[in-house]
């Protein structure tokens, strides 16, 4: 499949989307009321009828159509989806899968009873994709040219919301003959003026064969807020009085049928495709590191001939050059590709789990997930699937409440369990959160002392108490559940989380819930990188965490003598001037910037001496040479094959490597 | 590593200079030598690792034995060479690879290591953990690092 | 070299959008939410924005009022692509600031006269 085909990505990522969609729709049968999942299953329809009809897969679009449709009238009326109208909806999905891959070979029969059903449990006969498609593209047809005068008054705020009048009299011009003239009347007096707004008016004579419609169609977006007067003029005669715009006018169906031509003529691989896809090769990690350095080798040394060919001005040679750059780009991206999968291939893993336990426990619960789409490096993920049932576990057998004690404690019967992953800086947290009792804090320290973990009656702080959880042999769990399987303790998943080089936290409020966080280095993932210097040094900042980039103020820079917060339109933000905090002692440049940056809660703003720009950053991790410097969460290689350190936000933000501020971080 | 501690057999080594002292580095944890290459700075990091270097697409720490023995470090001359070694830490399945500065890069050759009892404590100024040992070449005292301890 | 802001979740889309953009001498970013649009928009100027309304993690209309938001993209034109045909969306997504709307499914020759409506010829 040739990389540059946008069909054969819409066959990828509807393949996904359908997966997932699936995946959604099971869930929603065990969990009716989740309105996300209703939200999900109607986005998947939507993407995938609305790529399907760019694509030429018109059936799969019109099919789909009535699908989402049913799912928005859920979405919007707030109603459950019944038992039969989920399992109707598996077999649709099943059907575009089928349409995807073979259209031509898949009976329309199939199809039209599968949608008669849906008609059925609506009650109603959905509305025709046909009505929902619309094409504003005028036949093409001669026809004589006509002279028309025009008045154009604009909303002062128009060039707010980004359309340029100007732009729009040049289109005006492309229409056909055309003389413009500016109406000044409306301008107000020199000192009330505002440059921002616009008070010009243009009286436009326009001789064109296009239909008044296309004049129209130059101003679609702003007709609603502008004053436009077209008059058909016989040739010498004045301005006609006002005529209002006529609306916009409904494309006719031989219009339609062109609009929704297929953009492309499907594939005829569909078979072999259907073969490949899941097949998969198992291969060592460590093979896949050492083509990751190879890979970067090729890179360098290729950035090193592009320089060469560049200088020497030989077009053979740097028709070479180029051809290498190209093909070491395409093999750097595979090869990162190759580690690198989305989390939500584990999360997906978890939702039968969690329906099995909330069954055997007899606790309804709601389990929802997020950030599914966050990479990570793929042996991680393998490593995270184990800790992560055990955790997972543990919040619906311990976390959780009986429904009859939610009630009691003024909660809604059905439980939440929230499983999400994002990253934060050069980190991915995976978190789990329920939404139940509560840590026990006492029952932790009546099993630590049982299991003589801890003297009776010895003081211990909450975060210490939190941490008992993790020793060896500890458990508060009163029967050992049928699901707890291989015998995994929270000890072995904090050594898990460790061997990794990640770390495990815990907050919990008393009849709130627990949430237990794991936070995770990347060993090798690419994040989008901003690149800074300072002083003679390049620096990587996680474009995720970034919130703004500002001059620093001269006067701010002064009077931030004795204290350190800089004012952001009015809220006080801490900064840190990463020259001192590097280390570096000649002064600085005149225009330093300031990269304001955010972990959670917290905002920092880092002075830097100079944006770079962009960077697709592949991450390495620092040695345990450097393992003892907090502010740095990896290094990357540059295109020029220098290294440059990555900036760990969520230390520099938190304060964990040096006292940036007071922020408190939790337990 | 440090293949030979009993003072009977002799290892192949790797023969620098550092400073006025000579240094034998077991030729097995040498992985490559290069020509110096350029170095980024870790801010905050010890003296005696203050940057990384990038070799063959991986970032590895370059450490600078002279820092870690008192010695001056001088500028990079002609001579000025890179050793990456891979050296196995405590606790780590896998090896540790990082880069150290070479004054001087002579030969490789074979020597007969004494066992780490043999080392004379008196009259060295350097912390005795970092050197597994002294051997003599060509009439020269030649110190035999214990990088496990250096590079900590 | 103007530098127009896909968002949308849809790769292929994405993708069509790049392809048809580049060949045309636009340089292309491209963003597969609302708030990865946003951070991109945050550290770089875009000419156009063109992006998807039924997103996840943050939804278009939000990518649009926060966009708006930024002194920066006072004036930038924001295109939103739509498959509802009615104009409430329409309405909500120009109160929020858009400047236009291409609806799906859409030909190359209209996406390019989109471009150069708002970035000239």
């Amino acid at each position: 499949m040739h990389e540059l085909d946008p069909v054969a990505t819409f066959r990828q990522e509807a393949a996904d989307l359908l997966e997932e969609l699936e995946q959604t729709l099971l869930d929603l049968n065990a969990n009716p009321a989740a309105r996300d999942l209703i939200d999900a299953a109607f986005r998947a329809m939507h993407t995938i009828k609305g790529s399907g009809a760019m694509f030429g897969f018109t059936d799969v679009a019109t099919f789909t159509h009535d699908f989402e449709t049913a799912f928005d009238l859920l979405r919007k009326s707030g109603a459950q989806p019944s038992p039969r109208l989920i399992e109707v909806a598996l077999a649709g999905t099943d059907h575009i899968r089928a349409l995807i891959e073979d259209s031509a070979g898949t009976d329309p029969v199939f199809g039209d009873a599968i949608l008669s059903d849906l008609r059925e449990l609506l009650g109603q006969a959905a509305p025709d994709l046909h009505d929902a498609a619309s094409a504003t593209r005028e036949p093409v047809s001669a026809r004589p040219a006509v002279r028309y005068g025009l008045t154009l008054r604009f909303a002062p705020d128009v060039t707010v919301n980004g359309t340029n009048p100007l732009l729009l009299l040049d289109e005006l011009r492309g229409l056909g003959d055309c003389v413009v003239e500016p109406l000044l009347d409306r301008l107000p007096p020199l000192g009330e003026l505002d440059v921002a707004e616009c008070h010009v008016g243009w009286r436009v004579d326009l001789t064109t064969d296009k239909p008044r419609s296309a004049i129209e169609d130059v101003f679609m977006f702003v007709l609603d807020d502008m004053e436009l007067d077209i008059a058909e003029q016989s040739d010498a005669s004045p301005l006609a009085p006002n005529i209002a715009p006529a609306p916009a006018r409904a494309a006719t169906p031989a219009e339609r049928a062109d609009a929704a031509e297929p953009v492309v003529a499907a594939v005829p691989e569909v078979a072999s495709r259907a073969d490949d896809r899941g097949s998969t090769v198992r291969v060592q990690a460590e093979r896949l590191d050492r083509l990751m350095d190879r890979v970067g080798e090729l890179v360098i040394a290729q950035a090193r001939l592009s320089q060469l060919a560049h200088n020497r001005r030989e077009p053979a040679l740097q028709a070479v050059a180029e051809e290498i750059e190209r093909l070491s780009a395409g093999l750097r991206d595979t090869a990162m590709g190759l580690r690198m999968m989305p989390i939500g291939t584990l999360f997906a893993r978890f939702r039968r789990l969690v329906h099995d336990l909330s069954g055997e426990l007899g606790k309804p619960l709601e389990f929802v997930t997020s950030g599914e789409e966050t990479e990570l490096d793929k042996t991680m993920i393998e490593r995270l699937a184990d800790p992560l049932v055990h955790v997972i576990r543990n919040a619906v057998d311990h976390g959780l409440e009986t429904p009859d004690v939610r009630l009691a404690a003024g909660k809604g019967e059905t439980g939440l369990i929230r499983l999400s992953a994002r990253h934060i800086g050069a980190e991915v947290h995976v978190s789990v959160r329920d939404d139940g009792r509560g840590l026990d804090l006492a029952r932790i320290r009546a099993k630590a002392e049982e299991q003589g973990l801890l003297t009776p009656g010895a003081p211990a702080s909450e975060s210490e108490l939190v941490q008992l959880l993790f020793a060896p042999g500890f458990s508060t769990a009163r029967e050992v559940s049928a699901l707890s399987g291989r015998g995994v303790g929270m000890d072995v998943v904090k050594q898990t989380i460790e061997a990794m080089r990640g770390h495990i936290d815990v907050t919990s409020a008393p009849g709130q819930g627990s949430t237990f966080t794991m936070r995770l280095p990347l060993t090798l993932a690419i994040i989008e990188g901003l690149l800074v210097r300072v002083a003679n040094g390049r620096y990587v900042i996680p474009l995720s965490a970034v919130e703004e980039c500002i001059e620093l103020d001269r006067r701010d820079d002064q009077r931030s003598a004795g204290r350190s917060f800089l004012n952001v339109r009015g809220a006080l933000v801490p900064f840190l001037r990463l020259r001192e905090a590097f280390g570096e002692t000649d002064a600085p440049g005149e225009h330093q910037k300031v990269v304001v940056v955010a972990a959670g809660q917290s905002r920092v703003g880092l002075v830097v001496d100079q944006i770079l720009g962009h960077h697709q950053t592949v991450i390495k991790s620092l040695s345990r040479l450097h393992a003892d410097v907090g502010a740095f969460s990896g290094a990357t290689i540059m295109g020029d094959g220098l290294p440059a350190l990555i900036l760990d936000v969520g230390q520099l933000v938190g304060g964990r490597a040096r006292p940036v501020h007071g922020d408190r971080e939790a337990a | 590593m440090m293949a030979s501690v009993s003072g009977q057999s002799t290892t192949r080594v790797v023969m620098l200079g550092l400073g006025d002292e000579l240094f034998a580095v077991d030729a097995a944890a040498v992985r490559e030598i290069l020509d110096p290459v350029p170095v980024t700075r870790v801010p905050g990091a010890r003296d005696f690792a203050p940057g990384v270097i990038n070799v063959r697409g991986s970032v590895i720490p370059l450490a600078d034995l002279r820092v870690r023995f008192g010695m001056t470090a001088a500028a990079a001359t002609a001579d000025t060479r890179f050793l990456v070694l891979e050296i196995a830490m405590e606790g780590d399945p896998s090896p540790m690879v990082a880069g150290i500065v070479a004054d001087k890069v002579y030969e490789v050759t074979e020597i007969e290591i004494p066992s780490p009892d043999a080392t004379p404590r008196v009259g060295m100024s350097w912390p005795a953990d970092m050197v597994a040992g002294i051997a003599l070449w060509k009439g020269d005292f030649v110190v035999v690092p214990n990088f496990t301890a250096i590079l900590n | 070299m103007k530098t127009i802001l896909t968002v949308d979740d849809s790769p292929s889309i994405r993708q069509m959008v790049r392809l048809v953009l580049t060949q045309a001498g636009f340089k292309v970013e491209e963003a597969g939410d609302g708030s990865q649009g946003l951070a991109k928009a945050r550290t770089q100027a875009f000419d156009l924005v063109v992006t998807d309304l039924n997103m996840p993690v943050k939804d278009g209309l939000s990518l649009i009022r926060e966009l708006r938001g930024l002194p920066a993209y006072r004036g930038v034109p924001i295109i939103f692509l739509t498959t509802e045909s009615d104009g409430a969306i329409k309405q909500q997504a120009k109160a929020a600031g858009a400047t236009g709307w291409m609806t799906k499914p859409f030909q190359k020759d209209q996406l390019l006269a989109i471009a150069s409506k708002f970035l000239g010829a």
